[in-house]
């Protein structure tokens, strides 16, 4: 009876022991368990930049002012709620290692103020700049936009001890117009903000928005404090 | 032997039996506590070599010092806990014919009043001594230069910038000139986070309104890392950006290269002609 009950402690320990490790690595943010899968960035050939030849790539995403909307049958957050902007569809992009990375971003929301204006720079792409194209069609180069006409930034870095040098940010202007299309969140105008940049080592990357489009202190509770709207990664293969 | 002829056994040897020292159970607790806190005093020498980074400034000797300081006055307590322990474990385990039996109670020990006053006097010198130390380090770092370099430090969920008033600099990356010393300005524009550039040696709450002011001096050349040490949210693990101890002439480069004016960057930098340094305010 005795060594039964101590194989019966180890066991019950083995397993508890097992069940904490499989929660945490669940929770991981390398957990493949995405709920709109990653976006893979499509190659676009290649580009010389700094007189380096490099692979080229493209991605495009959305920024909405309401998470609960489905593009093409698919929800742009699972638990969405409709006062939750949320980038989309996916969160998480995928681009291969020190390449030029040309990024599409099509800004529906509205917006407001930054909390620290320093957000309202472009910083980290190539030539330091990006191309802003207003719903009505006019297109400028800049490296900054008014820090009170902010509706998100595209903020990103690496994780700790993977590239510390590399960061990049750029803000998102203001959509005043756009009424919020629930059924069809790809029907309204839109400010459309192309960059590029150039990936760094092989790692995962963490962004976020910088612009307070949340609740409750500072406007970063709510939808800035949970995972996958606002905030994802960017796995760098 | 049954429980009582153990206890008979264990108080005929007490510390204040005739036997031997070394034969006696407190006198192997000695043995052993001496060598568990020449290992504990070792411990505290050397592992900070391995364990901690190289520090960049006077405030980061201090808190070198300090973790060596209070690792090997630990010691000593820690061990004479371990030894009990670790005698108690194989000497005066409960040996029994049937295993599922428990040993009875002992009587509970009470008014050993020399135990009582040795044990609260040591606790209270070691105590008192930690509190001094500590109080020394600290008030070292709130001595104010007048010619220090302003830094305004802003934390914000999940980024730490800086700003070099008088530059118009405004940067991610925190880079100091050496042997000059810096106020550090540190706020937060949302929630609390902790300013910590652990190899200058400080470390400070970010508070939103607020504006808490630490002071330090780089004397080493490098690149350090500053890090956020207050959950302050989903990317926490994130909020981690580097820092750099330059020369002063570098450090005017780097102002220019980042906007400034080559007056303004000599003058942040100490570096201006008349070869003054001067204070900027905030």
């Amino acid at each position: 009876m005795r060594p039964l009950g101590i194989l019966l402690t180890f066991v019950v320990a083995l397993v508890a022991i097992g069940g904490v490790a499989a929660f945490f690595i669940s929770q991981s943010y390398t957990s493949p368990n995405y709920p709109n899968g990653v976006q893979v960035a499509q190659p676009l050939g290649t580009a010389v930049v700094n007189g380096q030849s490099v692979p080229h790539v493209a991605l495009q995403f959305q920024t909405y002012p309401d998470s609960t909307g489905s593009v093409a049958g698919k929800q742009v957050h699972p638990s969405g709620n409709p006062a939750w902007p949320a980038y989309g569809l996916s969160n998480q992009y995928q681009v291969p290692a020190h390449s030029l990375v040309t990024v599409t971003i099509r800004q529906y929301d509205s917006g407001g103020s930054l909390n620290n204006p320093w957000f309202a720079k472009v910083s980290g792409t190539v030539g330091g700049v990006a191309t802003f194209t207003s719903p009505d069609g006019k297109t400028v180069t800049t490296n900054h936009v008014d820090p009170d006409n902010i509706g998100h930034t595209f903020t990103m870095r690496s994780a700790p001890g993977v590239d510390s040098a590399f960061f990049l940010n750029v803000p998102l202007p203001t959509n005043a117009n756009l009424p919020n299309n629930q059924t069809n969140p790809d029907a309204g105008q839109y400010y459309t903000v192309k960059f590029s940049f150039l990936s760094g080592a092989k790692g995962v990357y963490a962004w976020n928005c910088e612009f307070p489009c949340g609740q409750m202190v500072a406007s970063f509770g709510g939808v800035m404090g949970a995972y996958g709207f606002m905030s994802g990664f960017v796995h760098v293969v | 032997m049954s429980f009582e002829e153990e206890v008979d056994e264990i108080e005929a040897n007490t510390l204040l039996g005739g036997a031997p020292f070394f034969s006696r159970p407190g006198g192997k607790i000695f043995i052993i506590w001496l060598v568990f806190t020449v290992i504990g005093v070792l411990i505290g020498f050397y592992a900070p070599h391995h364990l901690l980074p190289v520090m960049q400034s006077p405030e980061g000797g201090d808190v070198w010092a300090t973790i060596v300081f209070f690792t090997v006055l630990a010691a000593p307590v820690a061990a004479l806990v371990y030894a009990i322990a670790f005698y108690s474990l194989f000497a005066w385990r409960h040996r029994s014919e049937d295993p599922d039996v428990p040993p009875p109670d002992a009587e509970p020990q009470r008014g050993n009043g020399p135990v009582t006053v040795v044990w609260l006097a040591v606790s209270t010198v070691l105590v008192v001594v930690l509190l001094f130390w500590g109080i020394a380090v600290w008030s070292a770092q709130q001595v104010s230069h007048p010619n220090a370099l302003q830094v305004n430090v802003t934390g914000q969920q999940w980024l730490w910038t800086y700003s070099y008033p008088g530059t118009g600099v405004e940067t991610r990356t925190l880079d100091l000139p050496v042997n000059r010393p810096v106020q550090f300005n540190v706020t937060s524009v949302d929630v609390t986070h902790g300013f910590w550039p652990a190899v200058l040696g400080v470390q400070v709450d970010a508070n939103p309104d607020v504006v808490t002011v630490i002071r330090t001096t780089p004397n080493k050349l490098g690149k350090f890392i500053v890090q956020c040490s207050q959950l302050c949210g989903l990317y926490h693990a994130f909020m981690n950006n580097t820092g750099d101890v330059v020369t002063s002439q570098q450090f005017d480069t780097w102002l220019q290269s980042n906007g400034a004016t080559p007056t303004a960057a000599a003058t942040a930098a100490g570096t201006s002609s008349s070869g003054s340094t001067t204070a900027m305010g905030k």
